[in-house]
């Protein structure tokens, strides 16, 4: 989604930024470094990095940019729960644009990527 | 009042606690597979994960299956007898180490009597929760208390359609939006994640209801650019959707 917003908005980013690269988040994305580190710090439940992040994402962007972050990181961490916990496969693991991203972000290094790359019982 | 957000350091948009107290009614009613009762209980059960140190120390093990001193652990944590051991097993593992959960545990439940429609309910429940908790952790926020459960029975209502085809539990095929279950999704424009609860219908309700204020409704999730009534755009959006995604090794 990152990756289809930046295209029909003619945004060059850079999706290391989603593997927690700082340089790579701000590239292309307004406050995409205190974005990326807050989302960071709410998944890794570290509550000092939480703290300074959310101060951080607060001083630069202001309280209407850290809610709706927060919402969406919350959010997030829901999805991947349903998504696991349900053991669902990508939709459509031919598309090329989303092979590159998966490539790219060597996401097949996640335990999750067997119930999409295993073929499964029925 | 129930998530009252006016002594939030932070202004709220209103439409998050009223979702949020709408998910709070919903859990405390009988379901279609748990009573209230033990709908708050799964709730509660998702608070004590996020503190249970078994599941830290299983989270870091090379395998979860075969590490040891899981009758201990759940017998902590099983003391109303509303929930069995497996029920709070499977809550503490979605919540601490959802990534590792396979096909073959969700069928050694449903071997002993913890069916798949009532995993998917519960599982429905973590999530909600999850997503409201961390909403408040997130930005320092007090946890609302629970709400008190509704008395009444769960009323077992499986949709027909519904059949095993992918993943770990039945869902509702793509074209299977009928009937009863019309409202879930329009025709056959669905995806995996919005199937995945479907096999209880309310379920995929409260997560659509929670997600429509926390991030995007179905409708506005086909905008790109900058989405209306949110501060921050499609791109912000989708960097610390995909980081949080990331950063727990989720490959979907």
């Amino acid at each position: 989604m990152l990756r289809a917003s930046a295209d029909l908005t003619e945004t060059t980013i850079d999706l290391a930024g989603v593997n927690g690269n700082p340089d790579a988040a701000a590239t292309g994305v307004t406050y995409g470094r205190e974005l990326m580190l807050f989302a960071e710090a709410v998944a890794s439940r570290n509550e000092d990095r939480l703290r300074d992040a959310r101060e951080a994402l607060n001083r630069i962007a202001g309280p209407a940019v850290l809610v709706d972050a927060a919402g969406v990181a919350a959010n997030f961490q829901r999805m991947v729960r349903i998504a696991d916990a349900m053991g669902i496969p990508v939709d459509n693991m031919a598309d090329e644009s989303g092979q590159r991203i998966r490539q790219e972000l060597n996401l097949e290094r996640f335990p999750s990527a067997r119930n999409s790359l295993t073929k499964q019982p029925v | 009042m129930i998530f009252d957000y006016r002594d939030s350091p932070y202004p709220i948009r209103p439409d998050i606690p009223a979702a949020h107290q709408r998910f709070w009614a919903r859990l405390a009613r009988p379901g279609s597979w748990w009573t209230g009762a033990e709908r708050v209980a799964i709730a509660s059960a998702v608070r004590s994960a996020t503190k249970c140190e078994y599941c830290q120390q299983r989270r870091a093990a090379l395998s979860p299956y075969t590490f040891d001193g899981a009758g201990q652990h759940l017998s902590e944590y099983a003391t109303d007898d509303l929930l069995s051991p497996r029920a709070i097993d499977a809550v503490h593992r979605i919540v601490t180490d959802q990534g590792r959960i396979t096909r073959r545990w969700v069928d050694d439940n449903a071997d002993h009597g913890l069916s798949r429609e009532a995993y998917v309910e519960l599982a429905g429940i973590v999530v909600a929760l999850v997503s409201i908790d961390e909403f408040h952790r997130a930005l320092a926020l007090p946890l609302e208390p629970l709400p008190e459960p509704m008395a009444g029975a769960p009323d077992g209502y499986r949709p027909a359609q519904a059949r095993h085809d992918v993943g770990h539990v039945p869902m509702l095929p793509a074209d299977g939006a009928t009937g009863n279950e019309a409202d879930l999704w329009q025709g056959n424009r669905t995806a995996n994640v919005l199937r995945a609860l479907s096999v209880v219908p309310d379920a995929v309700r409260a997560w659509l209801d929670l997600a429509g204020a926390q991030y995007l409704s179905i409708d506005g999730m086909g905008e790109f650019g900058q989405p209306g009534g949110r501060a921050i755009n499609r791109m912000q959006m989708e960097l610390v959707a995909g980081r949080v995604s990331s950063y727990n090794e989720c490959f979907y």
